[in-house]
Order: C-alpha cells, then structure tokens, then sequence
C-alpha cells in the first residue's frame, strides 16, 4: 500500500485527531516534486487524543508495517501510550504515527511551527517548510540531502522578488 | 507593513537549531540539479491538487512496477 492522503487525513479530521503533517506529504504541500511512499504525522500524546486516533483507524486494521502477519498487535489506547513512534500499514494505505521528531521534538513543540493546510475540503495543520528543512536536517539521513536542496530552493524562490517586466 | 510589526511575527523555525537557508556544501552540490519548472508548475496547483498529481505519479509508478514483474516471469 501506498500513500493515501485524500482519504487519511479527511478520516483524522473528522475524528478530532491532533496531528501535524510532516515529512513527504508536506513537502508535496509546499510544492515539491517528490515522490513519498507514505503519510507521516506528529500526534499528540494526551489521552483523549490517543483515544481518537485508536477510533479513527481501528475499522482500517491498523497493522506493524514489515511485521510478519499474526504476530499479536492490538490496536488500541494502551499499545499507543506503552509506544511512540508507530510504523502502519493501514486498508487505507501507509501511515506513520510519530510522536517525537528530530529536529522538531513532539506535537506541543512543533505546532508554534505549522501553517494550516486545506485540502480535501479539510483542513489541519502542517509544519512551515522552513521547519521541514530543520527537521529533514536533524535526521541527518544521507537521502535527505536532495530533499533539503529541493526545499532550499522553493525557500529561495518564495523569498525572491516578483520579476519586474 | 512596519519593521516594528515584522520583529514581532513569530519565526517560522526554531530558533535552536540550524536556519533552513543554512549553507552547507553538499546541499549546494544537489541544488543546481533541481529541476525547477516542475516547482513552478507545482506552486501553480492548490495543495489538493498537488496531493492528486503526487497520486497518479505513484499508480503510474506502480503499474509499471507490476508491468515489469510480469515481464521477468513471462508472462
């Protein structure tokens, strides 16, 4: 499964969830013309929250990616609040449900950083793309590199002055 | 807008870490390879359809991926 952004974020939406996109999906939102093989969010870590994303994705089979099927996984409050950092494969499509982020830390900690997204007829909340570029750095992944040069140079266009004709 | 009003916006990155302009060589060395009439033309689109266009891209992706396993096992 791949990346399904017009139905996972509309059903965390929907839900309440307190999420924050990042990653792939927001260097889409920001115009970059890369490809991304699944939705990466922050979410936060209070109970009602965890309460609302076990809702959300429990009629979609929330499962470990890369895990051999039928190793037990229950999906619900406690596997979250006893986790962090989740790697899914959902019917819907990959997911994965990060709670603390290099460069960003957790929810509470990046939302000061975020612009709010429409789409899908939803709207939530996504990091800036000068966060992104922090956070895509504080990995500190090699394939990165290429990402972080894509952002540098939208960054340097969005701060570049309109051409005078 | 004042210079005044402008000190006052909150900073769109964090303050403790690197700015995202930070210069660093082998980001540069990528830089002049990016490619970027497919920016423009993504910054034309809503962020919608952005996500549509990153969607068809990657059924696209796959269909030849799936186009290729048949080929090796001859079928």
């Amino acid at each position: 499964m791949g990346p399904n952004f017009h139905e996972i974020l509309p059903l965390l939406v929907s839900h309440d969830v307190q999420f924050i996109v990042i990653g792939g999906g927001a260097a889409i939102v920001h115009g970059a013309a890369r490809m991304t093989y699944d939705v990466d969010v922050v979410y936060a870590r209070n109970a009602e929250n965890l309460g609302r994303l076990v809702a959300a994705l429990k009629p979609y089979k929330p499962y470990l990616r890369g895990v051999p099927l039928g190793l037990p996984f229950i999906w619900d409050q406690r596997t979250l609040q006893g986790g962090l950092n989740f790697t899914l494969t959902t019917t819907l499509g990959d997911l994965d449900l990060l709670a603390d982020v290099p460069g960003g830390g957790m929810y509470e900690q990046i939302v000061p950083f975020t612009v709010e997204l429409d789409a899908f007829g939803v709207r939530c909340l996504v990091v800036t793309l000068d966060m992104l570029i922090q956070m895509k750095r504080a990995a500190g992944r090699p394939k990165d590199m290429e990402t972080i040069a894509e952002l540098q140079n939208i960054l340097e266009n969005r701060r570049a002055p309109e051409p005078d004709f | 807008m004042s210079a005044d009003s402008d000190l006052q916006k909150p900073l769109p990155y964090s303050p403790n870490l690197p700015p995202p302009d930070f210069f660093d060589p082998v980001v540069e060395a990528y830089k002049k390879d990016v490619d970027m009439t497919l920016i423009r033309e993504n910054l034309k689109l809503t962020v919608t359809e952005r996500f549509e266009k990153h969607q068809k891209l990657w059924e696209f992706a796959q269909a030849l991926r799936a186009a290729g396993q048949r080929m090796r096992e001859g079928r």
